[in-house]
């Protein structure tokens, strides 16, 4: 037992070893005046920067503007995504009038949508929502057809030849069936829900870390601003990684069903 | 003639579902729009985008922030792939590489990282270099991911036959790992693509330049007709390059698929 911990902590610090390395780095560069502290904070000017605003809970309001407007996108996104990506892999109707529109909208860089948000809705709010929802309803419509699409047949004719009504089917055969590709998907829509809110932010809004962080680039704070950078990136890492364990909660009878084949 | 007519019929037939969608969109677009349902403000006519969308062909005003913001995805694009490709292939194949590269990749692949904008700025200046960096660090994640699956799937007695052979591990890396990467590798360029036009686009709305700013200055003068005209270019852009990415791709991959 203390074995495997141990081994859980060697590993743990051997992934750790190459991001402190980087920080050394860093903080190397910056106290040998290789780099214009102007240009790039040291490490201690930067944690001073965090403290400071943590001590004002300024970054926390605003990181909580941010994540609300990213949960309010994603969950809209899932909500909206998954049953219209069920309905067009299970109807072919469905499928020939949405299909084409996926299709012309999916290469559309969605953050261009934004200046059009703003003309529609006004700064900020839900402009900015809606920009996260349109972003991260594609990949989950996308991924929930596929997924939909994917589930064997057999399920299907076994269910129906048990007298399984159509709602039952879908509830109880072909969402857990599809539920490893539409978890796939949300997690994309995840990593694309904290970009636009946050290009959303920088374009043009009030509120939120995007602006934070353009407000201190713009006023030469650089190492209030570096501090905002590394608080929503360590956000979107954290966010990521419980994503992850909740993937794995959600399938663990998946890998039990893979362990007894 | 008749049998002409007979094989057009259909194919005219399957062509018109395939977008009928989109032409009731715009049906429905142009009459609300007709009708004063909405302000033109808001939502102008679709046939009036469209002739305003000539009109910034025909007097020049398009081209040059295009060629600004294709320039700079290209470039983005190009850095990334030199640097992405062999750091994704030496993940694989050697442990230092790998225990060096893979928490950072781990790190900054789900990193929001156009939050560096302002950062990038700062270090590379207003103009192509802080763009085509930030287009760079955004696709250098799928580049080497993408590699980095393509060369876990070499079987391993091809690398053995080489290396007995004679081959040295550089001769591996470029005449058996790459061939053998080019389908994950492609499929990583497909996503690399977009979200490099998203990075160019998004920098650009936020530091001016190119096809971005201009659409925010279109934005700003209230010139809706401009901002649908861009945001149509913008669409057409990604269309155009992810139809041509699976034309090569098709081309590039003909040996493995056939």
């Amino acid at each position: 037992m203390s074995k495997g911990l141990q081994e859980t902590l060697f590993g743990a610090a051997a992934r750790l070893t190459p991001i402190l390395i980087c920080l050394a780095l860093w903080q190397a560069v910056t106290s040998l005046h290789v780099a214009d502290p102007e240009f790039l904070p040291s490490v201690g000017a930067v944690l001073e920067a965090f403290y400071d605003l943590a001590k004002e809970k300024t970054i926390f309001v605003e990181l909580g503007v941010s994540l609300l407007t990213a949960g309010a996108g994603l969950v809209s996104g899932i909500l909206i995504g998954v049953p219209l990506g069920a309905v067009m892999a299970l109807s072919k109707g469905a499928d020939g009038f949405f299909g084409p529109l996926i299709k012309a909208t999916y290469s559309l860089p969605k953050s261009a949508l934004i200046p059009l948000f703003v003309l529609w809705f006004g700064v900020g709010g839900i402009t900015n929502v809606l920009a996260t929802v349109l972003t991260t309803l594609l990949p989950i419509v996308i991924y929930t057809y596929h997924g939909v699409q994917g589930v064997p047949r057999v399920f299907v004719w076994s269910a129906q030849a048990m007298g399984t009504p159509p709602a039952t089917l879908l509830r109880r055969i072909i969402l857990p069936a599809a539920l490893p590709a539409i978890l796939t998907g949300v997690r994309i829509a995840l990593g694309f829900a904290f970009i636009v809110t946050i290009a959303a932010e920088m374009i043009v809004s009030n509120h939120g870390i995007g602006k934070l962080i353009f407000l201190y680039g713009d006023s030469g704070a650089y190492n209030y601003m570096f501090a905002a950078v590394i608080t929503i990136v360590s956000t979107a890492f954290v966010a990521d990684w419980l994503l992850q364990l909740a993937t794995a909660h959600i399938l663990r009878w998946q890998d039990k069903a893979e362990q007894h084949a | 003639m008749r049998e002409v007519a007979h094989r057009i019929a259909p194919a005219m037939g399957r062509a018109f579902v395939a977008v009928y969608p989109l032409v009731l969109v715009i049906v429905v677009w142009e009459a609300v729009a007709r009708a004063g349902l909405i302000r033109p403000l808001f939502l102008p006519p679709f046939s009036l985008v469209v002739k305003q969308l000539f009109a910034v062909v025909s007097n020049g005003e398009l081209f040059p922030p295009l060629a600004t913001s294709l320039y700079r995805t290209a470039a983005g694009l190009l850095i990334a792939g030199v640097v992405g490709i062999p750091v994704g292939f030496l993940m694989v194949r050697s442990r230092l590489v790998s225990w060096f590269f893979e928490p950072l990749v781990a790190l900054g692949n789900p990193a929001p990282k156009l939050a560096l904008i302002p950062v990038f700025t700062l270090w590379f200046g207003i103009d192509n270099v802080s763009k085509i960096m930030l287009v760079a660090l955004t696709t250098v994640f799928p580049f080497i991911l993408s590699a980095a699956q393509g060369a876990r799937s070499v079987p391993i007695s091809q690398v053995w036959a080489a290396r007995a052979m004679g081959s040295t591990e550089f001769v591996i890396l470029g005449r058996v790992v790459l061939p053998a990467s080019m389908p994950a590798l492609m499929s990583g360029l497909r996503v690399a693509v977009p979200t490099a036009l998203l990075t160019t686009f998004t920098a650009e709305m936020v530091a001016g330049g190119g096809l971005g700013g201009a659409l925010v200055l279109a934005q700003r003068y209230f010139e809706s007709t401009t901002v649908y005209a861009y945001l149509l270019v913008m669409l057409l852009c990604g269309y155009i390059l992810d139809v041509e990415l699976l034309r090569i791709r098709h081309r590039v991959l003909r040996w493995h698929e056939g």
